[in-house]
């Protein structure tokens, strides 16, 4: 990391003019003409004030609509700012949205030449980088049909190998992992990894937190236009995530409506390490988790209490209940049982999981209630997967195992 | 320059844009001129039997080629070039690039097909017989490269207002025709009557018609003060053109 800075923006600000007859129009080119701005505007981007160094990597989050593709634009320069302004320096690589300056009736090949034109290259450097952007592509014969032929994915693949093969000063990219398939979204993970690695500067919009946690330091939270939140990636993540959760909640029914509709067996809260906000719990690698449930029983029969850890896209790592253990949960008072667990030194490796608890009958058949919260083991890992496991090298075998499986193979194998 | 050849690329897209898909490719760039000679010299000379005035005049048909083949570049550039921001919005809304490549490249390929047909034809007809100057033909191509700055101005304005007012591009085929027949194409300035071949002068393109007519045919005289205003005229078309593309530049992607 070096004290370059690449991108800087004060004060930015976008506004879009409001047009709706054909008349508007006249009037906004006479003002344009004129010299004066324009009559009537509708504001999507505020006071944006960003800094990005080289070899940082920011993520962009927020809502649909909060403006973080008009702000990626303004960026790249796309788009004009209204207010304030933009300074970027180097070679910019983008890729917004899909299929970003692709033109349907050339085949891939044409297009890469346009693709490389714009961003300055000769056609002889054009010509130099083609087998490395068709190699990475990976889409076969299609690179001589026409664009308009090629499936979604296919559009990523391509727009993502020349990207990857003009390695940019700042790669800005716009959702664009979330459409490829699993295979290439890894292979393109990677790539953003090793460029980050030697230097490279990202600037990344998702919706995937798992993403954003995965390849950026740093993360920024528009809302409605608005910087919400910006500085290290887990707080801010974190910020946003539970901003969502407390918007969802306020959305599902509460707690005491659950109540109401008298379930036999339901959720009273359920405590990470002693707190029962909504706010997402922060554990450093290998830091202790101790969660405690407490139900509420209709008839005074217990419970069997069950908890749950799954990553945040779903994947379950590891789920338990009181019945298997042969745990019988406390009895509060008549109606009230709770269950306290403890995860001593969690071997889950960084990013976002979910925590959750369910109350089942004492048969431990039938599941009642559900609550989830959210947890965040922070720090750096060059490790894959969920958990890690304990484990040590043989030295006289490692050798030979690293040269005959590659990574990926390793890791199908593993999953 | 990165502009240039990105330029450059635009320019042999757009040729092969234009020709991608039909039998003939490149010819029929060619073809097109020539067919419009073809139809304007019979319905001219065998039905209306028109003819050039005066007394050492050359004949209708090389009279017409010389003057309609600069006009079908300058017209065609135009009405490319008008729709040139507005057809490549999908390019413009996702890639930062130069937008006056765009018009830059619409106008240029026009001019290089036609300046390409003209030399064509004005070689072919030499070899038929008729008497054109052959030694004058890099000079009417200096004239050619003048008139393309011209077209270049009005081309960088229309396509800045297009963005704005939609209206330009169907009005612009109508216009163009109104300005051809306003203009000494199919007529020499002399056939007209005497107290309007005056008014000829506030035609841009009255300069052109008769400049490639006294280079290549030696019919009338190149006068140098025409010469030198039409050259500011085609400087200042250039200069308020790119004033207005640039003021207006900014806010293209708001109105596409």
């Amino acid at each position: 990391m070096s004290d370059v800075v690449l991108v800087e923006t004060r004060g930015l600000g976008k506004s879009y003019p409001l047009v709706f007859r054909s008349r508007d129009r006249l009037r906004a080119l006479w003002h344009l003409l004129a010299g004066r701005g324009h009559p009537e505007s509708i504001a999507v981007l505020q006071d944006v004030n960003l800094r990005v160094r080289r070899g940082e990597s920011l993520g962009l989050i927020g809502e649909n609509g909060a403006g973080k593709s008009t702000l990626l634009k303004l960026l790249t320069g796309v788009l004009t700012p209204t207010t304030g302004s933009v300074a970027v320096a180097g070679r910019v690589g983008a890729l917004l949205e899909l299929g970003a300056g692709f033109h349907p009736e050339y085949t891939g090949r044409d297009n890469i030449a346009l693709a490389a034109a714009l961003y300055g290259l000769d056609a002889q450097e054009a010509r130099a980088k083609l087998p490395e952007i068709i190699d990475f592509a990976d889409i076969g014969r299609y690179i001589d049909e026409p664009v308009k032929h090629y499936s979604s994915g296919m559009v990523v693949r391509l727009g993502f190998a020349i990207v990857a093969a003009l390695r940019p000063d700042l790669l800005i990219t716009d959702e664009v992992l979330a459409v490829g398939d699993e295979s290439f979204q890894k292979k393109c993970v990677r790539w953003m990894e090793d460029y980050l690695e030697h230097g490279g500067t990202l600037i990344l919009v998702s919706h995937s937190m798992y993403h954003v946690q995965k390849l950026c330091r740093q993360a920024c939270w528009l809302q409605q236009g608005k910087v919400a939140a910006s500085g290290d990636v887990f707080e801010v993540t974190q910020a946003y995530l539970a901003y969502q959760e407390r918007k969802s909640a306020s959305q599902t029914p509460a707690r005491d409506d659950i109540a109401g509709q008298g379930l036999e067996f339901h959720l009273l809260d359920l405590a990470l390490n002693d707190d029962t906000t909504d706010t997402p719990l922060l554990l450093d690698r290998g830091g202790d988790a101790r969660v405690r449930v407490r139900v509420h029983t209709r008839d005074g029969r217990a419970p069997v209490i069950m908890v749950g850890i799954v990553r945040a896209d779903g994947t379950p790592v590891y789920g338990v209940s009181t019945e298997m253990d042969g745990v019988r949960p406390l009895q509060e008072s008549e109606n009230v049982y709770s269950a306290e667990i403890m995860f001593p030194a969690l071997p889950l490796l960084p990013g976002t999981y979910l925590i959750k608890a369910h109350p089942l009958d004492p048969e431990g058949v039938r599941l009642f209630d559900t609550l989830e919260r959210s947890l965040t083991i922070r720090g750096q890992s060059r490790e894959f997967g969920l958990v890690r496991l304990s484990h040590s090298w043989i030295a006289a075998q490692t050798s030979v195992l690293a040269d005959s499986i590659p990574v990926d193979r390793a890791l199908s194998a593993a999953s | 320059m990165p502009a240039l050849s990105l330029a450059l690329h635009f320019i042999r897209r757009d040729i092969r844009n234009r020709y991608l898909g039909s039998f003939s490719g490149g010819l029929w760039a060619l073809l097109q001129p020539l067919i419009q000679l073809a139809v304007y010299g019979f319905v001219f000379v065998y039905v209306f039997k028109a003819r050039v005035p005066g007394a050492d005049a050359p004949g209708y048909v090389p009279f017409l080629a010389v003057g309609l083949w600069p006009w079908t570049a300058f017209s065609e550039s135009l009405m490319r070039a008008t729709t040139a921001i507005q057809d490549n919005a999908a390019l413009i809304g996702k890639v930062a690039l130069p937008r006056g490549v765009l018009v830059f490249a619409a106008v240029a390929s026009s001019f290089l097909i036609h300046a390409i047909g003209f030399c064509a034809i004005v070689i072919a007809l030499r070899l038929s017989g008729v008497p054109i100057d052959l030694l004058a033909l890099p000079l009417a191509l200096c004239g050619f490269v003048q008139l393309f700055l011209l077209a270049l101005g009005f081309a960088f304005l229309f396509s800045a207002v297009q963005v704005f007012v939609r209206d330009l591009a169907p009005a612009l085929p109508q216009l163009l025709m109104l300005w051809m027949f306003a203009s000494p194409v199919f007529y020499a300035r002399a056939s007209l009557p005497e107290r309007y071949q005056g008014w000829m002068d506030f035609n841009p393109f009255t300069h052109y018609a008769e400049f490639f007519r006294a280079t290549l045919l030696h019919s009338g005289s190149v006068d140098l003060t025409a010469q030198a205003i039409s050259m500011v005229v085609a400087l200042a078309a250039l200069a308020l053109g790119f004033a207005v593309f640039r003021r207006l530049g900014p806010h293209f992607e708001d109105f596409l």
